[in-house]
């Protein structure tokens, strides 16, 4: 189904949504950032922007979140499972590469056995994506399979076609339900083919290249040498989309507590570290290996896809301007040269 | 839908104090009907809870012929292992489980079995050992080579004894040079060299191994050297784990989830695997 | 001034005086610098200086994997050097373990850092050679350099509260601002203990509240307003002004300044008879 929606009309939207009893979360500025955020008025959606600065995971997968809870009397412990995590929510203006994360991570949470809290949000959300009208040097989509107008993973795509309207394309059943529950707010699209607003994001490698060249360079020094700089934080990881390593830790005073599943990540030195104190990770070339290998071939042999949408804020906001992309383009260049 | 994070609750009913720091728990299910749809198979390991100090991850020590109760044995070492040492018999724990692979005993009939653990890792064969003594009509000859640092060390004391007086089974105990009693019987050596001098035959063998990495380390060659083929030798391997359900992602050598893929693995899949243990 | 870099750079690994040069290299764009690790000198050419280069790069101090590359010669910016007297005087390396390569600065960053509004070290107070013309150090008065604190100084104790209950919520325990700290060294940090666990782990309020406050109490009377923890935080928290306020309360009642003079006694490790609060005694 297309249709059309004027900017003016994002504040029905909004308040439609609402009245339909949906949660809205769309970029929002603060400060210098902007960052998905609940909003209640489409004012305080925020859209000259090319990424928000955190990911759409953490509506899925929140930095910390209760999976159980448990009162201790005496002896005898009970349990209770939390209630009401997922929310009847609609991500509004979050990137198509943002999107395309979710069915990505739909593997991993759902493969031989389905993790709720992912499996209940994913079924309470609709996402709702803008097109990139805009991107920077850190984007690389078109180097992983996707576009800035990819429609992965989206229920409805809106694409800028003047200053103040969008195309609007359901991409799903869902999509399209939300769509026809609010059919005062937009307009049926006039005749003819519309500007399609589209970035033109540069192709920086070929992802054909990547995956041949890490089955073969497990060793290689270039871990070492590209990773000196790398400081072992978890900002890459904690902002990538597709980044889904977590821990699961106990939390409580004397008489109740949570069992809390909190991210964590592979640059950490203590995430590999066993109770002996042995660490089959304990130098930042194996971490940065880790990385790139989990995301470029160790998911793609298990779940058949790249582990990357290709967002860039990993490089974005590395503190040593680390830079994903130049290794992959480094990685590809080996690969051309060894034919 | 299910909550995959949620654990069973554990009653504790016996406590047995095994070696300094090192203790096995009997644990027999709350709820009884959770208890009776309760399979596992040797080889596979859980996640034990104590409410307030959070998850830590060993194998099921007891062998799934013993049907009633479930056994760990565990060292004292982190946070967890710590507050587990604390209880008492009585006390409630989580346990999810049974998560990952399981020795292939079945494709064993017929066959002789040599056992070599070091250290804490004989609970892990424990389970596998126990589960082809009570089907002992299945296999050939069955030996047993089992070290520790020292006397004191060595888990299982009685069980031991038990091995020892059994016509059926061959058991080789060793401890490190310096770790022995004035009256100790069994040998003094590293567990490599012992299993070089026991020699069992390979022929129609499987070896199963588990120990610290530098007793593998040492051991695999020594196996090789006897003419054990690397795919008869069948070990298990350890890591830090969260999920135990092939999420969290940490547990990984290369593409294979110990979780999921292991622990249990041959020595053969080990070779094939990138060195980051 | 980068040609002067170049040529001493090369000079220092020529002559095996040091292993490796921990430097400034042209970043992925225009805008970044990033750090480079020179160990043969048909590479110094990699070395750049421009109004980009905010790292503090005496990071790589701590890191086991640049300490394995040898001695190492570091380009430090005058508020950098700080950084060097602080581990002496900690005992972390010792002065001959490291060769200081001091450049004068007018200021980094675009638009210009705020640790760069009242620099009363332009030219480093401590080096082994000096690069670019030498700037004469003003002197600044106490109220100037801490003026950054003077908006937050003025909130009532409430609003505090309520600004940095706001300012936490964002943290996602990343802790890039701890792993970026040239002073954030110990093996292991007290969030990575967990018997007992004396900061939760997650990333709640209660957790971030903790956290954050450990941090920036451990760095009091240390930090040496390098303000690479800010430059780093993906979630914008400004905390050196925390850093800032402890450093400011160190100096009014220490009369001390970490990593300002190389003989000063550190103000929180230092034992003195005399000593006239009672605790300590």
């Amino acid at each position: 189904m297309e249709k059309t929606l004027k900017k003016e009309n994002f504040n029905s939207l909004i308040t439609g949504l609402k009245d339909q009893g949906y949660r809205t979360i769309a970029p929002k500025k603060d400060n210098n950032l902007v960052t998905l955020d609940e909003v209640q008025s489409a004012d305080e959606i925020h859209l000259d922007h090319v990424q928000t600065n955190n990911s759409i995971k953490e509506y899925f997968l929140p930095k910390t979140e209760k999976i159980l809870s448990y009162t201790l009397e005496k002896n005898k412990v009970s349990i209770e499972e939390p209630e009401g995590f997922a929310v009847k929510s609609v991500v509004f203006g979050s990137r198509p590469c943002d999107a395309a994360s979710l069915p990505i991570m739909d593997k991993v949470f759902n493969w031989d056995c389905s993790d709720k809290f992912w499996v209940e949000r994913r079924e309470a959300i609709t996402i709702v994506t803008i097109a990139c009208d805009k991107c920077d040097n850190y984007c690389f989509c078109t180097s992983v399979g996707l576009a800035p107008d990819s429609k992965e993973g989206s229920d409805v795509l809106l694409t800028k076609i003047s200053d103040d309207e969008y195309l609007v394309e359901t991409v799903t059943e869902k999509g399209e339900g939300l769509i026809k529950g609010l059919e005062t707010v937009f307009s049926d699209p006039v005749a003819g083919t519309p500007d399609r607003q589209v970035a033109s994001v540069e192709k920086k490698f070929e992802i054909d290249k990547i995956k041949p060249w890490l089955d073969e360079n497990f060793a290689h020094k270039i871990w070492a040498e590209f990773s000196m700089k790398c400081i072992s934080c978890g900002a890459c990881t904690f902002v990538c989309p597709t980044c889904h390593c977590f821990d699961i830790v106990d939390e409580c005073t004397m008489s109740k507590g949570d069992r809390v599943k909190n991210w964590d990540g592979c640059q950490f030195k203590m995430f590999t570290l066993h109770t002996s104190g042995h660490n089959p990770r304990s130098t930042q070339d194996q971490r940065w290996r880790q990385r790139i290998m989990h995301k470029f071939k160790y998911y793609v042999e298990k779940f058949d896809n790249i582990l990357c949408v290709g967002c860039g804020r990993c490089s974005r906001v590395c503190p040593a301007d680390m830079n994903i992309s130049e290794m992959l383009e480094i990685i590809a260049t080996e690969e051309n040269q060894k034919e | 839908m299910e909550n995959i994070y949620k654990p069973y609750l554990m009653n504790i009913s016996d406590i047995i104090d095994e070696a300094p720091g090192v203790r096995t728990f009997r644990l027999n299910f709350l709820n009884e009907d959770e208890g009776k749809n309760f399979q596992f198979q040797a080889g596979q390991f859980a996640l034990y809870s104590v409410f307030g100090y959070g998850e830590s991850t060993f194998c099921i020590a007891s062998s799934p012929t013993r049907k009633d109760y479930i056994e760990c044995t565990f060292r004292q070492t982190g946070r967890v292992t710590n507050a587990l040492s604390e209880l008492n018999v009585g006390d409630t724990i989580g346990f999810r489980g049974p998560y990952g692979n399981v020795f292939p005993i079945e494709e064993w009939e017929g066959k002789n079995l040599v056992f070599v653990a070091g250290g804490i890792a004989l609970p892990p064969l424990r389970s596998v050992i126990w589960n082809c003594l009570d089907l002992r009509d299945k296999y050939k000859n069955i030996t047993i080579v089992y070290g520790a640092k020292t006397v004191e060390d060595l888990v299982y004391k009685h069980e031991l004894k038990e091995w020892n007086a059994r016509d059926d089974v061959n058991l080789v105990t060793t401890v490190d040079p310096g770790g022995e009693t004035p009256d100790w019987a069994g040998k003094v050596g590293f567990v490599p060299t012992v299993v070089e001098e026991t020699a069992p035959d390979s022929n129609d063998t499987i070896a199963i191994l588990c120990g610290p990495p530098i007793m593998i380390k040492f051991t695999l060659p020594v196996l090789e050297k006897l003419g054990f083929k690397q795919e008869k030798v069948y070990t298990t391997l350890e890591s830090r784990m969260k999920c135990g359900l092939g999420k969290c992602g940490r547990c990984n050598i290369g593409c294979t989830y110990i979780c999921k893929d292991g622990p249990v693995f041959t020595a053969e899949e080990i070779s094939k695997m990138p060195d980051e243990f | 001034m980068i040609e002067a870099l170049r040529k001493k750079a090369e000079e220092l690994l020529r002559s095996n005086t040091v292993d490796v040069i921990y430097g400034y290299g042209e970043g992925s764009t225009p805008e970044r610098t990033r750090p480079v690790f020179i160990t043969k000198p048909e590479d110094v050419n990699k070395l750049i200086w421009n109004k980009y280069c905010v790292y503090n790069l005496t990071t790589y101090l701590k890191r086991q994997e640049s300490r394995k590359l040898g001695k190492p010669a570091i380009v430090v910016k005058g508020c950098d050097a700080k950084t060097i007297v602080v581990l002496i005087k900690e005992s972390q390396i010792k002065r001959e373990d490291v060769y200081i390569l001091g450049v004068t600065c007018n200021g980094v960053g675009e638009p210009l850092a705020t640790k760069c509004k009242a620099c009363d070290v332009n030219t480093p107070r401590i080096y082994d050679d000096l690069i670019g013309e030498k700037i004469e150090n003003k002197e600044i008065p106490f109220d100037e350099r801490y003026a950054e604190l003077d908006e937050y100084e003025k909130l009532s104790e409430k609003e505090k509260w309520d600004f940095w209950q706001k300012q936490f919520a964002k943290c996602i325990k990343c802790y890039a601002c701890s792993s970026i700290c040239p002073l954030c060294f110990c093996d292991r940090c007290i969030v990575d203990k967990n018997q007992p666990q004396w900061i939760d782990p997650s990333a709640h309020p209660r957790g971030n509240l903790s956290w954050n406050v450990t941090r920036a109490y451990h760095l009091a009377g240390r930090c040496i307003n390098c303000e690479e923890c800010q430059r780093v935080c993906p979630a914008d928290i400004p905390l050196n002004l925390l850093n800032k306020k402890l450093a400011k309360e160190t100096e009014k009642n220490f009369n001390y300044r970490s990593g300002y003079n190389i003989d000063d006694e550190l103000a929180m490790a230092t034992y003195k008879e005399d000593d006239n609060q009672d605790f300590i005694k």
